[in-house]
């Protein structure tokens, strides 16, 4: 082809890619909006466990509250810490400093749970998807097309975006306000720019793994139930994730991990951004020491695993198609 | 000359997939899975406009040489190429040039409706919009869809999800279509409406190329331009339906309607007999024989074999020859 | 054996078999196991880290309450399990294999079939529960204090857990035979209300007055309640069911399970007669 044709063409592939975009992120926009079931069970269920976690600070601040406010023979001011309370003044600024740190956690949570949304989407409804297209025998009309393939996946992406927003925006709402948790609002910019950065970086991962997923059958479905608990785990979406600092050689090994899952620093960095209060518990650099990761720094991580992401599932698709069209993978269900 | 299609000794075998873990007893016996060869030395060239099908039985090959040629599936040796590319090195111009349709498929979104489905599906080809729906329009009305324009796709029985499908293949308005058993499973008027349409479609505009699969030899007879029969993945004969018929035609068919018959392995390698065809009537009680013979000579050793068993033969005919007789004489047995 | 005990004992052998079957033959039977553990351990580490973030922060460590959360939290991954292995049977069945159709025309009950489907997904949920238990006394340092006296009390209060948590599974069941492929949320929400209102990871009493009510018209509050009881040292959390001695609860775990399991035939038949009707039965959602 000569240069001048292709260049050509360019603009003819954009907008084809543009149209597959928009294709294939309808019926995840349209699809789930027609189900009405699907606003129960997808974003009013899931705040009950989200309200669990929050119930758990709850009771462990009201038992150390009363710890504080409890006069004893030993502790007529009650007890700061592990130790009695010198005067009214240190129990008065510990009982504030308690109600405080149980709002920065509750916070957490409820911050957790609007991004476990994206999570889960990511895992369900991307990673697993080509395999699921499989099944349902789409996979093949789709690698027939001559649009990219990662525009394919960005349609996907982009859908379930807004599937998965509609949840987030709920929980976050409804944790808000059930929960009274307050919030401040230092740098919106900053926020929104780790936002939809940590999102790039979740769905361009989310990406890499459909094509993974390509390659696999059954073990898919597995797969992606695995990775649910350890990764709310490792990536904090229900503590500060700083908190593994505190557990050696292990948890250093763990916040290593977990910085390599785009979830953990855009947690991280917008609790540090809207969580008011001092007891956030940032990542630590080194793990063990007292230097934190700033969310400045962090949304510049964010970026580089979202180029990195998207680069990796650009070129791990392209791979693992040609491996798939050469076993015969593509179309072959219920492997 | 320009052929839409073209195959040189086309190769593909399957090999047993690796698994990312182990899973226990992968084919319940514990042995190792074997390599499967479903194309053998396929070569073949399809002309621009033409109807070309490919008749064979279950397993033939057809639906690997189809997903080869839709850049599905990558040849492991030889060469295929569509509207001019190379099916391995160049998918991607194939892609804006073909479309396909199987029959049976189940594809698309159960909450979308049809029309949506189907512009879905356009939009990956860069149909503009506008353009994608008025043709969706068209094509509902053609194949009597358009009462289930506005149905969601998981409420259409099995015949509407095929004309569904085949709106989807022609909304594209490919260069090439590739339709494996349209009509499968379909009733009569369904699979007339289809098959007209298909005729038509590539009759009615210059440079469209259909390959079709079939597995009814009526259907393959009527439409197609060129047949090639394939069985084990080996193309044994290609050309117009008549010369196949013309190329059996100084052979003698007779077909038989016995009693049940316990073995037909009497005839095998019998005298002047080059192939034939058994199929039981349970209901009736009844087997139905059909003999490509060289000569009339055999038909009293036949008509002996049958009668050493115990079988009333209920009719005997000479006839000419069918496409599927030819089929029976190059492959040995019936496709159904 | 009568005809109706046969085809009951038919459906469950052949459900157990087929459950254990599309859970565990993906891979070899060790690693399905280490699968299967690795999950309700990494739920475990999740209030483990909670919990160290709150002492860290607040300078207050609260072994009891600690004790209380692991200890729920173990148990609850039978109710995980068991609601899951129960409800998705419709939605994996429909939307996934599509062999639901077929199944459900076979002269089986399908309520039986249901329960045979989740043994397995029970039997995982047993061994995750001793080894999560085992790594608390271990490593976490749960102290757990067991009376021999109190273990047939023990395994009365374990079998009607099962038992109530399985006709909860019904119930769902016959709610999904009318919807959408939700099994995610199905999968994450249904245990939430739980988690919630049976006072499983706190005190029934953090939860507000309305809520309180709730929990205790939930068996399983009872079944957490008790279980925690038999199994750890007296301690000084205010339950809110404390002035219940042991049999009382039991007594009401009894009868709260009972209406359960009435309820669970009565959902199950709605639904299924609704999804016949609605023609529902073996549609598939996909989007």
């Amino acid at each position: 082809m000569s240069t001048a044709t292709a260049t050509s063409r360019i603009p003819h592939r954009v907008k084809l890619n543009l149209q597959a975009i928009v294709g294939r992120a309808y019926p995840r926009v349209i699809g789930a909006n027609r189900e009405p079931s699907w606003i129960f069970f997808e974003a009013i269920l899931p705040l009950l466990g989200i309200a669990a976690y929050v119930f758990i600070y709850k009771a462990l601040a009201t038992r150390a509250l009363g710890v504080i406010l409890t006069p004893t023979p030993s502790a007529p001011y009650g007890m700061c810490g592990p130790n009695p309370c010198v005067d009214a003044a240190q129990q008065a600024l510990f009982q504030a400093n308690s109600i405080a740190n149980t709002n920065a956690l509750i916070a957490t949570v409820v911050l957790g749970g609007a991004m476990v949304a994206f999570w889960l989407n990511v895992l369900w409804s991307m990673a697993s998807q080509l395999y699921w297209e499989k099944e349902i025998g789409n996979l093949q009309l789709y690698m027939m097309a001559p649009m990219s393939r990662m525009a394919l996946l960005g349609g996907m992406a982009i859908g379930g975006m807004f599937m998965t927003s509609v949840r987030a925006i709920t929980t976050l709402v409804v944790g808000i306000l059930v929960f009274t948790v307050t919030l401040q609002l230092g740098n919106p910019l900053l926020l929104l720019g780790v936002f939809f950065v940590t999102l790039i970086a979740l769905y361009g991962m989310g990406m890499m793994l459909a094509s993974l997923y390509l390659l696999w059958g059954r073990e898919a479905f597995n797969l992606s139930a695995l990775l649910e608990e350890p990764i709310f785990f490792s990536s904090g979406f229900y503590f500060p994730v700083g908190g593994f600092a505190r557990f050696g050689t292990v948890g250093g090994a763990m916040l290593a991990f977990a910085t390599a899952i785009p979830a953990t620093l855009g947690l991280d960095a917008m609790r540090q951004i809207i969580v008011p209060g001092s007891p956030s518990l940032p990542i630590p650099i080194p793990w063990s020491q007292g230097a934190y990761l700033t969310p400045d720094l962090e949304f510049g991580l964010l970026l580089v695993l979202a180029v990195m992401f998207l680069f990796l599932a650009r070129y791990t698709l392209a791979y693992l198609e040609k491996l798939a069209r050469r076993e015969g993978r593509l179309t072959s269900r219920h492997q | 000359m320009d052929f839409a299609i073209e195959t040189k000794d086309l190769l593909r075998i399957f090999k047993p997939s690796r698994k990312l873990f182990k899973r226990k007893n992968p084919n319940g016996n514990g042995a190792p899975e074997g390599p499967v060869t479903a194309l053998e030395n396929v070569t073949t060239q399809i002309r621009e406009g033409e109807l070309f099908g490919l008749l064979g039985p279950n397993g033939a090959g057809k639906t690997t040489l189809i997903k080869i040629l839709c850049t599905l599936l990558l040849p492991t040796a030889g060469h295929a190429y569509v509207a001019g590319y190379d099916v391995a090195k160049d998918p991607f111009p194939i892609r804006e040039k073909i479309n396909m349709v199987s029959g049976g498929e189940t594809s698309g979104y159960g909450l979308l409706t049809t029309r949506e489905n189907i512009w879905m599906f356009s939009q990956f080809y860069g149909v503009p919009s506008k353009v994608a729906k008025a043709r969706i329009d068209e094509l509902f009305k053609t194949f009597g869809l358009w009462d289930k324009r506005d149905a969601k796709v998981r409420t259409l029985s099995s015949g509407q999800r095929q004309k569904m499908n085949m709106v989807r293949g022609f909304v594209t308005d490919p260069e090439i279509l590739f339709l494996d058993e349209p009509t499968l499973g379909l009733d009569v008027n369904a699979s007339r409406v289809i098959r007209d349409y298909v005729m038509g479609w590539v009759r009615r505009q210059k440079g469209k190329t259909i390959l079709l699969t079939t597995h009814y030899m009526m259907e393959a007879d009527e439409m197609c331009d060129r047949i090639a029969i394939i069985d084990h993945g080996r193309i044994l004969a290609c050309d117009t339906p008549e010369n196949l018929r013309r190329g059996i035609r100084k052979d003698t068919t007779f077909r038989l309607e016995v009693d049940t018959l316990k073995s037909t392995s009497m005839f095998t390698g019998m005298r002047g007999v080059k192939n034939f065809s058994a199929k039981n009537d349970i209901a009736n009680n009844t087997t139905s024989l059909t003999f490509i013979l060289e000569d009339e000579s055999p038909v009293s050793d036949i008509l002996s074999s049958i009668q050493s068993q115990g079988s009333k033969i209920h009719y005997l005919q000479k006839s000419e020859p069918t496409l599927e007789d030819v089929f029976i004489s190059m492959v040995g047995r019936g496709l159904e | 054996m009568s005809s109706a005990a046969r085809i009951h004992w038919r459906s469950f052998k052949w459900a157990a078999w087929l459950g254990w079957e599309m859970d565990s033959n993906w891979t070899e039977p060790w690693l399905f196991m280490v699968y299967s553990v690795i999950k309700p351990i990494a739920g475990a580490f999740i209030l483990v880290l909670m919990y160290t973030v709150f002492a860290l922060i607040g300078q207050f460590r609260d072994p009891d309450l600690f004790s209380y959360i692991y200890v729920g939290n173990a148990f609850f991954i039978f109710v995980g399990n068991t609601l899951f292995g129960t409800f998705q049977v419709i939605q994996s069945d429909r939307e996934w294999y599509q062999t639901l159709r077929y199944t459900y025309i076979s002269p089986i009950s399908y309520y039986t079939y249901i329960v045979g489907r989740a043994a397995s997904k029970v039997a995982v949920a047993a061994l995750a529960v001793v080894i999560t238990l085992a790594f608390g006394a271990l490593a976490l340092g749960v102290r757990f204090e067991i009376n021999l006296a109190q273990l047939p009390i023990f395994a009365a209060a374990f079998v009607l857990g099962l038992f109530c948590l399985v006709s909860i599974g019904i119930c769902l069941a016959g709610i999904s035979f009318m919807t959408a492929k939700h099994t995610h949320g199905l999968a994450e929400g249904i245990p939430g209300i739980f988690y919630v209102f049976c006072g499983v990871l706190f005190p029934l009493t953090a939860l507000p007055e309305w809520a309180q009510s709730v929990g205790r018209g939930i068996p399983l509050t009872y079944w957490f309640d008790l279980t925690r009881r038999l199994l750890l040292p007296p301690n000084t959390i205010s339950t809110g069911l404390g002035f219940f001695n042991d049999y009382e609860i039991l007594a009401l775990l009894l009868a709260s399970s009972l209406i359960f399991f009435l309820m669970s035939i009565g959902i199950f038949k709605l639904g299924e007669f609704l999804a016949r009707r609605a023609g529902k039965i073996d549609m598939t959602t996909s989007y």
